[in-house]
């Protein structure tokens, strides 16, 4: 194959070829779709979208699972078909307090669920949850032993493990996002940061709330899956940031807009070819991994959709914002030499 | 080319590199003595196992060891002559105690007391005519609670020899957690109870009525009617059931136990028997303290303390034996067995190590008695704060499971590279390859551990090192559009791709360094592939890539490379 068919086959995907609506008498054109002249709508779409996840986050609250909440899980399997009823029957018999039975995966595979009692103290629970594992395997042992019972995974997280858990967490996330920040003005004009951060912000949030509308409880793999989401989305919009400060002194006298809505059409397929091969990935894990491996793979494939389209709708567009709001001569230098 | 040479041999030394570490994942290389033989090894997760952590009841020793110290004060102060009232001992978890006085005067002489005896260890925080306020030196506090940390360390390591575990591992979390991993342990329920029994300390006097060979003879036999060996049964049940075998053929009031060798890994590997005294009633109860001190010239040492009750027994049972071997036992353990050299009549004995080692290892033995007889002396509580307890099966099942899902993700990517870039993917792929060798070969070299959260950031890896490759041929796409011959277009690719391929991998480093900082267990695992991805990538996608097409269109000559 020569060079003249990588041409053609470009031209053919109409990649940089005038669609120029602008008047402008310069014939170059910023590329093929005009980002920034749906910046309202998009823009609008996605303050909707966090508003609505964070309504629907602060009303239903977050579903932490018994990592952060303290508790005891036990997954147990059987050979024999078991209902999810003749099973909690019999747990419920040993009156150990509240308890959840949920199946779990294909065939019957099932995961019974204690959480520490509220009052009670730290070392009551601790003993209580460690009871607890002994005495459902009995119970498991002499109620199913004809279905072939089979206890595949016990998790216990006393009330401190817990609440240090949440707070290293939600540490973690601080840090992530102010070490971003840094960064990111650090490597950028000022008015690169807010973008970033809230494209971050969209992603993250928008992830948890689609995260526990399916279901999902969130633990410690999904918070580190959160946060590398984090790392992932961003390098998405520092590519595209790198592309508007590489094309801005360029085209300097035709406005933001049009940098803007160059730089994206520039990156568009590499952005969009990255973020497919990472979602295709997610996704295989997801579909065929299960257990921990997928949850997280689900994480990382819905923030990487949401991801993407943050990265063209919601970073380069706040960009412009800034610029408008702030069109002091000093700023426009100093991003151009940057 | 410039420097196209030498690149070149850097990219094959690195992959040779690569190779030579991988290999010991899947072919057995342990004849070959000089081949390293790290591998990857599997996480709790993934292979079954018992996490546990563990927490120990610090500052409930710290009190038991100010109530101690004030009756020892107690004493002295008597002999001393200083008329004392009592003692409050209400802030003794902080090791902080008050001695309530009658007098300013008797206040005055117990500073000067403090002073002269105890210089080191405790400070006069005030006095007045009524009270004088003591507390430990916060060095000798933070000794004291590493003390205890390692003692219930050492006190569950002890009992872990019992399951003959591969690789247990039992370390510190935190000022006053332990972890303890326990992979393959089937049996979690006795696992958990053995760890949460008290240590037994007892002091036992060696009986010399069979020789050394005798108690070897018989025991060869008794494992030989048995049949049984330390290999098939756990310590405990092999003790019992040898000493009621050789019931009728040991003397009366005697049984054996054994001291694990130097230098061996269990007891299994090698253990040296002791015939020991039963009649001996002192037990860890009597035992106050004991510490590593040092000897006139400066040669380390074991100091112990009896309590009143503790020293009379002592004194008696030394003076009885003199010149024979005192077993100090710990869990049916022999830690050490010192030779008794005269009547200890104050509770205060010595014992001294051989002069035959260095003072480092010497040092090491002091402060692994010392800390044999605090955890029978002392015993902290363990409260079990977090299990996380997975089947062989189900570790099995996740990672069959994570494996193919994996398998045919890094497939969809190659094909889709291959597709899509042409001659140019078919390169990436190359790299891309390389780059999952690599991550194995780090891995495996740095002995890390693969969880499954591991092997999900290591399939995401394979999913982002194309983006480097994407960014670097979407680059020479545009120069080739630009009309620039195919080598400008591969220079000016490589090279203006390059800010944004750092960008996005010092993004994504970023954050799996907080993850690894904030994270523990499986999470670690995650961030570990995650940066040792990084790594891979900007080697085998970036640096390689660029190698090999360097050298097809400079050193072969090809005219052409579709992208």
């Amino acid at each position: 194959m020569s060079n003249k068919n990588i041409i053609n086959k470009n031209k053919n995907k109409n990649i940089n070829v005038n669609v120029n609506k602008n008047t402008d008498t310069d014939t170059e054109s910023f590329g093929r779709f005009d980002f920034v002249k749906n910046i309202s709508l998009f823009g609008g779409i996605s303050v909707v979208m966090v508003l609505a996840s964070l309504i629907f986050l602060s009303v239903k609250g977050i579903n932490y699972g018994i990592d952060f909440k303290g508790g005891t899980e036990i997954q147990v399997k059987f050979n024999d078909p078991i209902t999810i009823k003749q099973l909690r029957n019999s747990v419920e018999t040993l009156q150990l307090g509240e308890v959840g039975v949920q199946s779990f995966g294909e065939g019957n595979e099932f995961i019974i669920r204690f959480i520490g009692e509220k009052g009670a103290s730290d070392k009551e629970t601790n003993e209580k949850l460690n009871t607890v594992i002994t005495r459902v395997k009995e119970k498991m042992t002499e109620t199913f032993a004809a279905s072939g019972v089979e206890i595949r995974r016990v998790d216990t997280v006393g009330p401190q493990v817990g609440a240090e858990l949440k707070r290293n967490g939600f540490l973690a996330v601080f840090y992530c996002l102010l070490v971003i920040l840094i960064y990111v003005s650090i490597r950028f004009d000022y008015k690169f940061g807010p973008g970033a951060v809230a494209c971050l912000f969209h992603d993250a949030v928008i992830t948890l709330a689609i995260f526990m509308l399916v279901g999902k409880e969130v633990n410690v793999p999904i918070l580190a899956a959160i946060l590398s989401l984090i790392g992932f989305s961003l390098n998405d919009t520092i590519v595209v940031f790198d592309r508007i400060r590489e094309t801005e002194h360029i085209y300097k006298n035709k406005g933001y807009g049009f940098i803007i809505n160059r730089s994206i059409n520039d990156m568009l397929s590499r952005t969009l070819i990255t973020s497919g091969t990472v979602f295709v990935t997610a996704l295989c894990l997801y579909l065929f991994a299960g257990g921990v491996v997928s949850d997280i793979a689900l994480a990382i494939a819905v923030g990487i959709f949401f991801g993407t389209y943050s990265s063209i709708y919601v970073a380069a567009p706040l960009i412009l914002v800034m610029e408008k709001l702030n069109l002091s001569p000093r700023s426009v230098n100093k991003a151009s030499l940057g | 080319m410039e420097g196209l040479r030498s690149r070149t041999w850097i990219a094959i030394l690195g992959f040779t590199i690569g190779i030579i570490f991988v290999v010991p994942n899947f072919i057995d290389i342990s004849r070959l003595s000089w081949w390293p033989s790290t591998r990857l090894n599997y996480g709790l997760d993934i292979q079954g196992g018992l996490h546990l952590v563990m927490g120990v009841d610090v500052e409930g020793v710290i009190a038991t060891s100010v109530v101690r110290q004030t009756l020892v004060l107690k004493s002295e102060f008597e002999k001393e002559k200083i008329s004392i009232k009592d003692f409050n001992t209400t802030k003794a978890k902080e090791g902080q105690f008050t001695v309530n006085v009658n007098s300013l005067d008797d206040a005055k002489k117990i500073e000067v007391y403090m002073q002269k005896s105890y210089a080191t260890t405790l400070q006069v925080l005030s006095i007045n005519s009524t009270i004088v306020e003591l507390k430990y030196f916060d060095a000798n506090m933070f000794e004291q609670k590493q003390n205890v940390i390692r003692q219930a360390i050492e006190t569950i390591r002890n009992r872990i020899d019992e399951f003959g575990v591969a690789e247990p591992s039992i370390t510190q979390q935190g000022a006053d957690r332990i972890l303890v991993q326990l992979p393959g342990m089937a049996d979690a329920e006795k696992a958990k109870q053995l760890i949460n029994t008290t240590a037994k300390l007892d002091f036992m006097v060696v009986s010399y009525e069979k020789s050394p060979e005798e108690l070897r003879r018989l025991i060869a036999e008794a494992e030989k009617a048995g049949p049984y060996s330390l290999a098939t049964l756990k310590y405990t049940e092999y003790v019992m059931r040898l000493n009621q075998d050789l019931a009728g053929k040991l003397p009366a009031k005697s049984l054996i136990y054994f001291e694990k060798n130097e230098n061996a890994k269990s007891m299994e590997a090698g253990s040296m028997p002791y015939l020991l005294k039963t009649d001996t009633d002192l037990t860890g109860d009597f035992l106050d303290n004991a510490t590593v001190s040092f000897g006139q010239y400066g040669e380390p040492e074991v100091s112990l303390r009896f309590n009143p009750i503790g020293a009379n027994k002592f004194a008696e049972l030394t003076g009885s034996h003199i010149n024979e071997q005192m077993a100090v036992v710990l869990d049916k353990v022999v830690k050490t067995a010192p030779k008794i050299n005269s009547k200890i009549p104050n509770g205060q004995a010595v014992i001294t190590l051989g002069s035959s080692t260095n003072r480092e290892t010497q040092l090491n033995e002091a402060k692994l008695i010392a800390t044999a007889l605090r955890a029978g002396s002392l015993p902290a509580t363990l409260e079990q704060l977090e299990e996380r307890r997975v089947g062989p099966s189900l570790g099995k099942d996740a990672l069959d499971k994570a494996k193919t899902a994996s398998f045919i993700s890094s497939l969809l990517v190659i094909l889709f590279m291959m597709i899509y870039y042409k001659n140019m993917g078919f390169i990436s792929s190359i790299g891309l390859l390389i780059n999952i060798l690599s991550i194995f070969a780090l891995l495996g070299s740095l002995g890390a551990t693969l969880t499954l959260p591991g092997i999900a950031g290591m399939a995401l890896t394979v999913g982002f090192a194309v983006d480097a490759n994407v960014l670097i041929n979407e680059r020479i796409k545009e120069e080739l559009l630009k009309g620039a011959s195919l080598k400008s277009a591969i220079q000016e690719g490589y090279s203006k791709a390059m800010s944004a391929i750092i960008d996005s991998n010092i993004t994504v480093s970023a954050t799996a360094l907080i993850l690894l900082y904030f994270g523990t267990g499986p999470v670690r695992g995650f961030a570990v592939t995650l940066l040792v991805g990084i790594v891979t990538t900007l080697f085998a996608n970036v640096f390689v890539s660029k190698v090999i097409v360097d050298n097809l269109v400079y050193r072969f000559g090809f005219q052409k490379l579709s992208v």
